[in-house]
């Protein structure tokens, strides 16, 4: 993590054009496209975000290494996209009122030429039927991007919320 | 705004004739003075959860938990036994554990630095000579102890000095525990720290969906029926049998679907060896069971079931095993972990564990419905036109209690009933008119 922080970032049209991926992104969601969100995601991609677990400064690990909320491959996400796509998805009906704001984008090379390393922040405001009270998620995402031809593509999403003890009923959004 | 024409007594006791009829007062899903009587006389006396043996292994070892509104530290000391005790100092009630799980010999306080063993010991106290002179003896300030016991590396804590055994308490509910606790001959394992949440939700409304509430499924997780993902089919359903542990409250739905292998999921190996470990009567029970949904009273709940992201293959058999930790008449903490057979290998586990995710836990596609109709419930409940109103808990009121059961407790027929339900709310009634 230290490597990456010290590593400059990418700078110019590439960097543009990875933080535009990012906001289509966030628009894809926001607007309920979800399948135009998944389309976003490459065949071998991963979905993931870890338990975080409140311990002490000097302990090993904060964010488990083998405990996840989200979990997932393309061929997951595509379930759930397809669940969100029924009448039935009673956790999205009425569906949510999201609002995903990206910031602190950074863009670093790896050691593949065609896949950047993108780190951001990402605060989720949620919405839910007539409630007055909405949700905030708060998460710091990794992502690995991988170049397709023109455009982009998510090989893996890495997001990690900032709550132990999560404010919410449930996650039946993407963060 | 509507008066209440019922107090909290006059509610019980109607009660008292009303649930075994069939009828149980909508107000005690979401009530304060019925919160707080339960806090005192469930919570206080009652066997509660605290943690799996596998979540501490090692001396050290510690995680933090609940019951009622008290912080509790479980702990392994350094002769490998398990301790629980109220993460409060003795000196001036500073919190001592501010982390929720970690490996310490001893814990110190930072208020006025008091030093325990992670026994609950007072072993260290600053300007002891100088300060307290001869006045105070260590002995007697320790950290307040909760009494613990095991069933199969489930650690169980309550506040009553006088609550009979554990054994006596689960009553029986032991043999299909075993259904989630013993997956292999080795046992089953936490797979990773839990994960919680928090939501506007009555406990009650959970530990009672999941003591079989097989009427449910194919609605609110109508999209898995939809979309084939769930191996029972809304005209099979119903199939399958409710047992429960009279007086006790702890109660299970065991789902049925002909044709399905016996432990559809698991792996061949597991499938060959998982006997070694139970008896005849559970290896008959359980090879006919697809889908077991329990509770232990009042809020510890296990699923295990058989899930697959390729319709109609039979995938992996998760485990998940919560905690609905009540914080208010409206509200819980959410604690979700998920077992795993011991003897399995690295990779199905891990593939339990994604199944797990993918169905239960906060992101858990059955899971996020449950919560939403859940929470919904819980408003409606508040509702002052319902006060003094009852929900139906007529399904299986002529039930007839099955004489060749093997296992213990009384075992009905179709899975879909409220049979186990009733038992369940006139046991939390007992309870709450302190007649245990």
């Amino acid at each position: 993590m230290t490597a990456t922080i010290t590593r400059v970032p990418v700078r110019g049209e590439v960097r543009e054009s990875l933080r535009d991926f990012l906001y289509l992104e966030s628009l894809a969601l926001d607007e309920h496209r979800f399948s135009d969100w998944l389309a976003m995601f490459a065949d071998d991609a991963h979905y993931e975000i870890p338990v975080r677990v409140n311990r002490e400064k000097l302990a090993e690990w904060e964010l488990s290494p083998n405990g996840r909320i989200f979990s997932d491959t393309k061929e997951t996400l595509d379930l759930r996209v397809r669940r969100l796509e029924t009448d039935f998805a009673w956790a999205e009906q009425p569906p949510s009122r999201t609002r995903h704001y990206v910031t602190n984008v950074l863009a670093f090379e790896t050691d593949l030429a065609n896949e950047f390393l993108v780190r951001s922040n990402c605060l989720v405001y949620r919405s839910r039927g007539s409630d007055a009270e909405a949700t905030w998620y708060s998460a710091q995402r990794r992502d690995r991007i991988r170049r397709d031809g023109d455009g982009w593509l998510f090989v893996h999403r890495w997001a990690a919320l900032d709550q132990a003890m999560i404010n919410a009923r449930n996650m039946s959004i993407f963060v | 705004m509507t008066q209440t024409t019922l107090g909290v007594d006059a509610l019980l006791d109607r009660a008292r004739t009303s649930i075994p009829a069939g009828r149980v007062p909508i107000r005690i899903f979401n009530d304060q003075e019925i919160f707080e009587r339960e806090q005192r006389n469930v919570f206080g006396k009652a066997w509660c959860f605290l943690a799996h043996t596998s979540e501490i292994p090692k001396p050290g070892d510690y995680v933090v938990r609940s019951i009622a509104n008290n912080s509790i530290i479980v702990a392994r000391d350094e002769h490998g036994d398990v301790r629980a005790n109220l993460n409060m100092c003795r000196h001036r009630g500073n919190q001592m554990c501010k982390s929720e799980m970690g490996n310490a010999s001893h814990f110190r306080c930072s208020y006025h630095g008091w030093v325990y063993k992670n026994s609950g010991e007072l072993v260290g106290v600053p300007y002891f000579q100088e300060g307290y002179e001869t006045k105070l003896n260590r002995q007697e300030w320790s950290l307040i102890n909760v009494r613990t016991d095991q069933y199969g590396g489930l650690i169980f804590g309550t506040l009553d000095p006088d609550a009979p055994s554990l054994e006596e308490y689960l009553g029986g509910f032991q043999f299909y525990l075993d259904m989630y606790l013993k997956q292999s001959p080795g046992g089953s394992e936490v797979f990773a720290p839990p994960e919680h949440w928090t939501a506007k939700v009555n406990w009650k409304i959970c530990t009672e969906n999941f003591t079989g509430d097989g009427y449910h499924t194919a609605v609110t997780h109508q999209f898995a029926v939809e979309l084939g993902y769930f191996p029972s089919s809304g005209s099979t359903h119903y199939q399958g049998w409710a047992v429960n542990i009279p007086g006790k409250g702890h109660g299970i739905g065991l789902g049925h679907t002909p044709g399905l292998a016996p432990f559809a999921g698991f792996p061949d190996d597991l499938v060959t060896t998982i006997g070694r470990s139970l008896t005849p009567e559970q290896m008959e029970v359980f090879s006919k069971t697809r889908t077991a949904v329990g509770s232990v009273f009042p809020n510890l709940s296990f699923l295990i079931q058989p899930f697959s992201v390729k319709p109609g293959e039979a995938g992996v058999r998760f485990c998940t095993m919560r905690l609905w930790h009540p914080v208010g008449p409206d509200q819980i903490e959410m604690w979700s972990w998920c077992l795993v057979p011991v003897d399995a290998t690295d990779e199905y586990k891990q593939a339990a564990y994604d199944a797990y995710t993918l169905a239960f836990g906060q992101a858990g596609t059955f899971e996020q419905d449950d919560f939403e109709n859940w929470t919904n419930v819980t408003r409606q409940a508040g509702s002052s036109l319902a006060r003094d109103a009852d929900f139906p808990y007529l399904m299986g009121l002529d039930g007839k209690v099955l004489d060749d059961w093997p296992g213990p407790g009384e075992a009905v027929s179709p899975y879909v009933t409220d049979r186990n339900f009733r038992n369940q709310w006139a046991t939390w009634l007992s309870y709450m008119l302190d007649e245990v």
